[in-house]
């Protein structure tokens, strides 16, 4: 049984589809991800999944459980944490008090939630900075926090959306480093990205949308290979030159 | 032993802590009614400022309609006393519960809405209850007395009935009351809802990403506000010893509890009380200054302060102080 | 003998209607501005009574000194307020709005700032002034027509038409001149404005001061029959927001429209029920607009 199942999803906004019933596995441990044009309906369906928007059609499935609707609160109660493409910081607050949020999900008491923070602001390697405060963090920190406060809620699948945008090449690589040690704790993780480089060294699969369909899915290989992938992204003309050369 | 002392003193809400705790030593040196009787509305106006600071400062959700609870405290209890002989020591607990409830039925569909929005709803709701109560003479056969407002039966020195000759005994019943607003907001500090709270004012749609109940956190904040917000109305009833609702529900004091909280720091433990000491004292001496031909020359003062408030020290005034003490501190 | 009652009944109702509207158009006149401010700047302006309210006082003192008469007086009042409006956004609202820029600033900051100024503006005025309240008498003060067997007091009249004349001049700027357009681009995406080469704090200045100036004619034709004190502005400010959200927050032509239903509400109420319960029923259906129809009558222009 698939960790996170989205079956026929559809969305609409006002006469646009963004979400044009859309099926989706999600298998247990597995990094999945996400590409697709801007305006492809990608960020959409996370917030379908988490409950921030409620489709017109379909239904999403998390662990057997019919999740579909339901608030975002208790989406992530169940078990699915997820990042902003526009980052959301609570800015007034430190690093460690940003992250706690995210780990009173699970805690009740308050030397409870710092001590399970410290420990993940740690692993996401910001414990110099845990008394910063958010707002005065770099742009590389503050996806990391985003990323820490998410993994506090100590969530089942993590859903990533764009983390890699506006970093330089050495953060880049850092934080692939991280969303693989992520995974290697047992993480299931669906990942929104643009950064080809990353996308397909993470990804053990990957799943294309356009105009809020899937047009591909397979493994790294085969998506960058695939036809309809090269020709959403690169246009028409550069396929017909590809198919002309060889 | 001199190490332990000199660690918490360093704490820097120390000043404050000793500025509160001076206070009860006052009425030993200073035994000039006038100056008491000021002094007890300068805290009883800290104590409600610091019970609007649970959701105004810590929620940061804005309510400018907190005079609701004011007048219904004051009026439940009193209305209790005066028809059903209730003495106003648990009539103050019956107006808190009183004003909790209709918080939710304000908070309901006012969270729906934020900031400004919220502000502007809160104003109407408590104006509606202003209005009404102006416009109503008897309820269900109870006497409202409308505009003309409630003259409490006087008792002299009957502590039954929370009423004193000696100004004393009010000013110690409301510093205690601003010690238990002070403790209660110290432990939603340091308590989970304390961070839920702040995080909901730095971000709702974040905030929920995280499991947090954005709805729930914010009535009960508005739920706890309102329940200390009404005793105080009791207490100002029981001083004052007449209500009337263009006073004790009226646009003005809602202002000014959110003045004080803004002006002081927001979302500050001492903010409230720092906001209160340095304002009221402020409208005094301009009302002494410049007699009585001038009202409302104080609130220039507040206007003032209000506007150099938000562009200049958004974080209020505690935390000028707070950095002042603490490099006081390290320099010595 | 039934139907002299009926008709005498609908000659009431109807004087009612005509006085509401007359009401509503007062409530209307103050209201466009507000109107203009919110929709540019997304900003609640607390002190938009009180600079009514100088405008006002400024009539007022024009009249004692000059004796020029309030509706000419405007002449030097619209202007005198466009100034003011300018200079009150350039130093008070706009390092407001460049914080913005750098840092997350809540809009409830713009609604305490101008709060705040109105408490300063007020009680100045009220320092200054003098708590008398004033009035002004021209000729024409207690004059009424008679329409069609219906009554109408003369300076009401002279008051809607000022509001019509306000909205036209509005409508005129925002959709026919190049401010106007620069004042739109600005409203619907400041950064693409920015980008174009609009310097938006200066469109920022002079919205507010557009808005500060329809106060100008709207405060000189109330004159001949309202009275002034610094009081004044409170009640206004807070009439206006009702009817901003009532008409559509950001639509000028809302504002009409909304200020009309206020008018309605208190004059054809005021026959069944006492004035603090229309007030008490304009809260409710404010409240009821603000959750349930935010985007008031006639929605975003």
């Amino acid at each position: 049984m698939a960790l996170l199942e989205i079956k026929g999803l559809t969305k609409n906004f006002g006469g646009l589809r963004a979400v044009d019933s859309l099926d989706i596995r999600i298998e247990e441990g597995e990094i999945l991800g996400i590409i697709g044009p801007n305006g492809a309906g990608k960020t959409t369906v996370f917030n379908l999944i988490t409950g921030v928007f409620s489709p017109d059609e379909g239904r999403i499935v998390f662990e057997g459980h019919e999740i579909t609707g339901l608030s975002p609160q208790k989406v992530c109660h169940k078990g699915i944490a997820r990042t902003f493409q526009l980052i959301k910081p609570f800015g007034d607050m430190t690093t460690l008090e940003n992250v706690m949020i995210g780990a009173f999900c699970r805690a009740e008491k308050l030397s409870t939630a710092m001590m399970e923070s410290e420990k993940i602001i740690d692993f996401a390697g910001l414990s110099l900075k845990r008394n910063f405060l958010a707002k005065n963090l770099t742009i590389g920190d503050r996806k990391r926090l985003e990323l820490a406060r998410a993994l506090a809620t100590q969530p089942k699948i993590l859903l990533l959306d764009e983390v890699m945008a506006g970093l330089n090449p050495k953060e880049t690589i850092e934080a692939i480093q991280l969303i693989n040690q992520i995974q290697s704790r047992g993480m299931t993780l669906l990942v929104i990205e643009h950064v080809m480089r990353a996308i397909m060294s993470l990804s053990s699969r990957i799943v294309m949308l356009n105009y809020g369909k899937k047009i591909a899915e397979g493994n790294p290989k085969e998506i960058s290979s695939d036809e309809k992938v090269i020709k959403a992204y690169l246009g028409e003309r550069y396929d017909q030159a590809r198919n002309e050369r060889s | 032993m001199t190490l332990h002392v000199k660690r918490w003193a360093k704490s820097p809400n120390f000043p404050f802590y000793c500025f509160v705790l001076s206070l009860f030593f006052v009425p030993l040196f200073l035994q000039d009614p006038y100056f008491i009787h000021q002094l007890i509305f300068i805290c009883l106006f800290a104590y409600l400022s610091a019970s609007w600071n649970i959701i105004g400062g810590y929620a940061g959700q804005t309510s400018l309609g907190h005079s609701a609870f004011v007048g219904i405290g004051a009026y439940v209890s009193t209305l209790l006393f005066i028809n059903l002989g209730l003495t106003p020591w648990v009539g103050m607990f019956a107006g808190g519960l009183a004003a909790t409830l209709v918080s939710l039925i304000i908070g309901f569909p006012a969270f729906r809405l934020t900031g400004p929005y919220f502000a502007l709803t809160t104003i109407a709701f408590c104006e509606i209850l202003r209005l009404w109560v102006t416009d109503t003479e008897t309820l269900l056969g109870i006497s409202l007395k409308g505009a003309r407002g409630i003259l409490l039966p006087i008792k002299g020195h009957s502590p039954y009935d929370f009423q004193f000759v000696d100004k004393v005994y009010y000013y110690y019943i409301i510093l205690m009351m601003m010690v238990l607003i002070l403790y209660v907001c110290y432990k939603i500090e340091n308590s989970k809802m304390g961070y839920y709270l702040r995080a909901i004012k730095g971000n709702q749609e974040a905030a929920r990403s995280l499991g947090v109940e954005v709805t729930q956190y914010k009535l009960l904040a508005f739920a706890i506000s309102a329940f200390f917000t009404g005793m105080g109305g009791v207490f100002y009833a029981q001083m004052v010893l007449f209500i009337i609702p263009e006073r004790i529900l009226g646009l003005d004091i809602s202002i000014e509890l959110a003045l004080i909280t803004i002006i002081g720091g927001r979302g500050t433990l001492f903010g409230p009380i720092f906001g209160a000491f340095l304002l009221r004292p402020l409208s005094e001496i301009t009302a002494a200054y410049f007699g009585g031909t001038y009202l409302g020359v104080h609130l220039i003062l507040y206007g003032v302060l209000l506007m150099v408030s938000i562009l200049f020290i958004p974080k209020g005034m505690t935390e000028l102080f707070n950095r002042l003490y603490l490099k006081l501190i390290r320099s010595l | 003998m039934d139907s002299l009652v009926t008709g005498i009944r609908m000659q009431i109702y109807l004087q009612a209607i005509l006085n509401g509207i007359l009401i509503g158009s007062i409530y209307g006149s103050v209201t466009l501005g507000l109107s203009l401010i919110f929709g540019v700047m997304k900003i609640i302006n607390f002190a938009h009574g009180s600079v009514l309210m100088l405008g006002m006082f400024a009539t007022y003192w024009i009249w004692i000194f000059t004796k020029i008469d309030p509706l000419v007086s405007a002449i030097f009042v619209v202007p005198l307020l466009f100034g003011i409006g300018y200079y009150i956004q350039s130093f008070f609202l706009n390092p407001l709005f460049r914080r913005e820029s750098a840092e997350v600033v809540e809009p409830i900051s713009a609604l305490l700032l101008t709060a705040g100024l109105s408490l300063a503006i007020d009680n100045l005025s009220l320092l200054f002034f003098k708590s008398d309240y004033r009035t002004i008498q021209t000729f024409y003060t207690t004059s009424t027509v008679h329409v069609g067997g219906f009554t109408l007091s003369v300076p009401r009249l002279l008051v809607l038409g000022a509001s019509i004349l306000i909205y036209l001049c509005l409508l005129w700027i925002i959709r026919r001149s190049r401010l106007g357009r620069a004042i739109r681009a600005t409203s619907q995406d400041r950064d693409a404005a920015a980008l174009q080469g609009i310097n938006i704090y200066k469109i920022y200045n002079f919205t507010f001061a557009i808005g500060s100036a329809t106060l100008g004619l709207a405060g000189a034709f109330l004159m001949p029959y309202f009275y002034v004190h610094p009081s004044v502005g409170v009640v206004f400010t807070i009439k206006a927001f009702i009817v901003v959200v009532l008409g559509g927050m950001g639509s000028i032509t809302g504002a009409v429209f909304g200020g009309l239903i206020v008018g309605m509400i208190e004059s054809v109420g005021s026959l069944f029920v006492s004035t603090t319960t229309t007030d008490l029923l304009v809260f409710l259906i404010f409240i009821f607009v603000l959750l349930f129809k935010p985007s008031g009558l006639m929605g975003e222009e």
